[in-house]
């Protein structure tokens, strides 16, 4: 085969485009059922919903990318949500309440960070206690109350538009160009990778892995403390529960994209089309009148798909 | 960065991945370029989705939750009155009660152009913003069984007053304790606001008409029937000159009467609260449950597509009463609520004359 | 998941001490610390050891202990199962429609069984032949079983279940209740099958060291894919209890549930690594579960820090797995 058709094929059957092909047929499909999806209102509604779950897939992409997992996003994001409400209730000025946030969220991850990399254990327990631990401490603290008088101004991070287009929507393409640039442009990048590929290889090479490692989960609260700020603006209340159940969607994307569950490939290209491909379905289906129940059900099957053909085509690739 | 590792053992190479990332990027500009080129050149609502856009009226009615006997009540009174008045309903909330979800599919009910949108609120401030787009899109806003901010909603289909719950649950426990005793109530959580207002109601009622009856504890069953029946046995065993117990939830309620029918204390411990009748039938006929309260769910549900397609046409009226189909006469208890009437009270007389 | 580290030799007894060769066993740390706990609430409140209140603790975490029997193994084997709580949500809607329309307790029985063996061989075979790592299929069953409970009850709860069905969960024998005695008589099962049966013994060859199990020429798939399987199983029996006690089947029944069952079999001792438990661990992690949960409530502890507590212990199992084993054998 000719180097030219080689090159053809690969840029054909690239898995990002098939993402993106996956996408523009499931957009057709979702206009089809309802006259409202196409429109330029509903696109960009929609774009103010997948943006918390989008942050959080840029962060899980570096993580499953090491072979890792986190499952406490979502109750991280809980955490995070009832600091900045209710410190601002206690008192303390908005601004500072966010960034009490940001810090919470990333607390969190760090904790996530130094207990899988001090005690060496696998992410997937370490994250399951702390699922149920951050969860725990949003509800108990709190007593399962919410707080929802937060000043006008607040609403500008989750419902603020900039002339047609979405506040957050920005904040989420700049998080995306960064975090690809630290993916795929840098070094940290690189260790990223090759911890994934074979972490006794990696270490025996000098990668880092503990500070890398570190430095990940650190990242992801982060992330998470963002969104949490953007998500509680958006539904203008800060609950214990807020955020329960996103970890789905984020694996769900991360996933789709075409990142390996065992670790070694991924790429921020593909983690955004999996984000967007899962807000098309969610949106989709509800502007079509399908119940939220079948929804539910939906996605549990999508997922289960995704990850199937992931590893069916990758050992057709190899 | 154009390491050649062409041939590493295993897996995707270097050089690789990096023509992955740089061809994503460009796979989304690509996406994003058709994107924009499709929402100018297709669909030509450029304006929100608004009320009254022509075609039939659409009567977009969110419960709480889905998934309950409660609100597949409701449902079933909605889809009636739908019926009856030949228009368009759209019965639809998540799958748990949370607030967010609910105002993320309000807010994209608001692009199906719904003619008017009533909503069961789970928490009433968080839904106050996307009620408010609502009412700015021209929709019409209302709630019904729980509700939402005032200044974020045209009208609120109310049930029962809160004051009207705790006083028959007080009179139907004095009733069978001799209007004495200390007593635990289970409730949902302890912050619901509706659940929180019939606490007060009761107390109040206690206080004034039966000073000798005081409520020892409140307990969250958190609407799980097993915890509400490890709550009542656990209580009753620690407690056992508890007179009675209050279950002011359609789970608490059934979730109370087995712990009592569990331990054996049927007849010595009074059951009674609110719940659906199709779930306290076993209990009332095993003579665990004397009586309790509710409203007609149905009836509720059934009222609330009335008021809201009343909105639509413009005529619901700010006072008095208010012609409602079958219900009748239902009186408007202020310009901005509507009642749906008494509590009525179960009991084995009448319970099998109710199926939901 | 990654391949398991070097094989942990089990029980490398270095001198013939018997305290030692207790602590050493996966098992240990949750014994003692059960221990320590029933003595300590005993002290403070003097409700917790009548004998009413023990048997309530032990019922309550029948169903928890029955499900981590079995979600043991799976763990054993170098899996996880995260979607027992909606599995068991729909045996148990199974079991109640059956129930409803035909009566009896056998019928009912069998349906629960059947419907969660057939979860079950779903998830094994997902994660066998379907290659995909056993986190991700249970993660999309748990989500996918919720939907089709909800779909198949249409929301509406199953009440008014027929007394003659409820027996495993309100009936007692000599005495004692139903659930205690088939928890009791599922752990003996386990222990046996699990140390001297084929399967019980790949199991843990598998979960120790997969690639040299497959090298010995032991078939992983079929075991991996009987672990689920018998997951379904025992869920089944375990939803059949829930509904005898409960007496009604909600749309949400179970939710919550594949946690506690994770917390219990790894507070009990079991690595979630694989290759390295046993069935006494399981069954102390439930027990050691109910007895918290119990506890906290005769503190007058407030049931929202429930998930706190069930974290904050989780965490502290695994760290303790860990030093332990660094303290004991040796490992730098």
């Amino acid at each position: 085969m000719s180097a030219a058709a080689a090159v053809l094929r690969r840029l054909t059957f690239s898995r990002e485009v098939v993402l993106l092909g996956v996408l523009i047929v499931l957009m057709i499909v979702m206009s089809i059922l309802s006259p409202f999806f196409l429109t330029v209102n509903n696109l960009l509604n929609t774009s103010r919903f997948f943006v918390e779950v989008g942050l959080m897939s840029l962060g899980m992409t570096l993580i499953i990318i090491t072979g890792g997992i986190d499952l406490s996003v979502g109750s991280n994001l809980g955490l995070s949500s009832v600091a900045i409400g209710f410190s601002f209730a206690a008192g303390l000025p908005l601004p500072l309440a966010i960034v009490l946030g940001l810090v919470v969220g990333t607390a969190a991850g760090l904790f996530n960070g130094l207990f899988i990399t001090l005690l060496d254990l696998h992410p997937l327990v370490v994250t399951l206690g702390t699922f149920a631990l951050f969860q725990g401490l949003a509800y108990g603290a709190t007593g399962a109350e919410a707080v929802s008088d937060f000043p006008g101004w607040f609403a500008y991070f989750g419902q603020a538009y900039l002339g047609p287009v979405p506040g957050q929507l920005f904040i989420f393409i700049v998080a995306v160009v960064m975090v690809w640039l630290i993916l795929s442009r840098s070094r940290f990048g690189r260790y990223v990778y090759a911890i994934g590929n074979n972490e006794e290889a990696a270490r025996f090479s000098g990668v880092p892995i503990r500070r890398v490692k570190i430095a990940i989960y650190s990242g992801i609260g982060l992330l998470v403390g963002m969104a949490a700020v953007i998500y509680t603006s958006r539904v203008y209340t800060a609950r214990g529960d807020s955020g329960l159940g996103l970890e789905l969607d984020v694996i769900s994307a991360v996933v789709l994209g075409g990142a390996s569950i065992y670790g070694g490939s991924g790429t921020i290209a593909g983690t955004v089309l999996g984000v967007l491909i899962i807000a098309t379905l969610r949106n989709g289906l509800t502007l079509a009148g399908v119940p939220s129940t079948w929804v539910l059900f939906v996605l549990g099957v999508l997922l289960l798909v995704a990850v199937f053909f992931n590893e069916f085509f990758r050992v057709k690739e190899e | 960065m154009k390491e050649s590792k062409m041939h590493r053992k295993g897996g995707r190479n270097v050089s690789t991945r990096q023509m992955w990332g740089f061809k994503g990027v460009r796979a989304l500009l690509l996406m994003a370029l058709i994107l924009i080129a499709a929402s100018c050149g297709v669909g030509q609502q450029a304006q929100q989705g608004g009320g009254g856009g022509g075609g039939p009226t659409k009567i977009c009615m969110m419960p709480k939750l889905v998934g309950i006997p409660y609100f597949n009540a409701a449902e079933k009174g909605a889809k009636e009155a739908a019926e009856q008045l030949d228009i368009q309903l759209v019965y639809d909330g998540p799958t748990e009660a949370k607030a967010a979800l609910q105002s993320q599919m309000i807010e994209q009910w608001i692009q199906q152009q719904c003619s008017a949108i009533t909503v069961a609120a789970n928490d009433p401030n968080a839904l106050a913003p996307a009620m408010k787009k609502a009412g700015d899109a021209g929709i019409k806003t209302g709630a019904w069984d729980a509700d939402v901010a005032q200044d974020a909603r045209d009208v609120f289909v109310n049930q029962a007053t809160f004051e009207a719950i705790g006083y028959k649950m007080v009179d139907l426990m004095a009733e069978q304790t001799g209007g004495k005793g200390k007593f635990l109530v289970v409730t949902g959580s302890l912050t619901a606001p509706n659940q929180v207002a019939w606490l007060k109601y009761m107390r109040e009622r206690m206080k004034e008409k039966y000073p000798e009856m005081s409520i020892a504890s409140v307990q969250p069953g958190e609407e799980d029937l097993q915890k509400g029946i490890d709550i009542t046995k656990n209580y009753l065993q620690a407690n056992p000159d508890t007179a009675g117990v209050f279950g002011i939830t359609s789970v608490a309620l059934p979730g109370a009467a087995e712990a009592v029918k569990q331990i054996g204390r049927q007849g010595e411990v009074a059951v009674t609260g609110l719940s659906t009748p199709n779930e306290m039938k076993p209990y009332v006929n095993a003579g665990v449950v004397e009586k309790f309260a509710l409203w007609n769910t149905v009836d509720l549900g059934y009222l609330a597509v009335y008021v809201a397609n009343a909105q639509v046409e413009g005529n619901l009226p700010k006072s008095g009463t208010f012609k409602a189909g079958r219900l009748g006469k239902v009186k408007m208890l202020a310009p901005d609520e509507v009642l749906l009437g008494p509590p009525v009270v179960f009991s084995k007389e009448n319970i099998d004359q109710y199926d939901f | 998941m990654s391949e398991a580290r070097a094989p942990t030799e089990g029980r490398r007894v270095s001198r013939g001490e018997v305290l030692r060769r207790f602590m050493v066993r996966p098992e240990a740390p949750a014994l003692v610390f059960l221990a320590v706990l029933v003595a300590a609430f005993s002290l403070s409140s003097d409700k917790f050891l009548s004998g009413t209140n023990f048997e309530s603790i032990v019922i309550s975490v029948a169903v928890l202990g029955i499900i981590a029997l079995a979600v043991n193994q799976v763990v054993l084997c170098g899996e996880i199962d995260i979607s027992t709580g909606s599995m068991m949500g729909l045996c148990a809607v199974a079991a109640g429609a059956v129930a409803l329309s035909t009566g009896g307790l056998i019928l009912p029985l069998l349906a629960a069984v059947a419907v969660g063996a057939l979860c079950g061989a779903i998830n094994g075979l997902l994660v066998t032949a379907g290659r995909i790592p056993s986190i991700i299929v249970t993660l999309g069953m748990l989500y996918a079983l919720r939907g089709v409970i909800l779909l198949v009850t249409g929301g509406t709860w199953i009440t008014g279940v027929p007394n003659e069905a409820r027996v495993l969960g309100t009936g007692t024998v000599l005495g004692v209740g139903y659930p205690v005695i088939i928890l009791f008589a599922l752990f003996l099962v386990m222990e046996l099958v699990s140390r001297h049966s084929t399967w019980g013994r790949n199991v843990f060859a598998v979960g120790g060291n997969r690639r040299a199990a497959r090298f010995a020429g032991l078939p992983i798939d079929r075991v991996r894919v009987l672990a689920f399987t018998l997951v379904g199983v025992f869920v089944g029996i375990a939803s059949v209890i829930y509904m005898g006690r409960a007496g009604s089947v909600q749309t949400n029944t179970g939710t919550g549930l594949e946690l506690q069952v994770v917390a219990a079999v790894v507070i009990g001792g079991t690595s979630i690594s694989g290759g390295r438990g046993s069935s006494l661990a399981a069954l102390t992690g439930a027990v050691l579960i109910g007895v918290i949960l119990n506890g906290l409530v005769l503190l007058g502890v407030p049931g929202i820090w429930q998930q706190a507590v069930l974290g904050a212990l989780i965490l502290l199992a695994v760290a303790t797995d860990v030093l332990r084993r660094r303290l004991v054998e040796g490992k730098a």
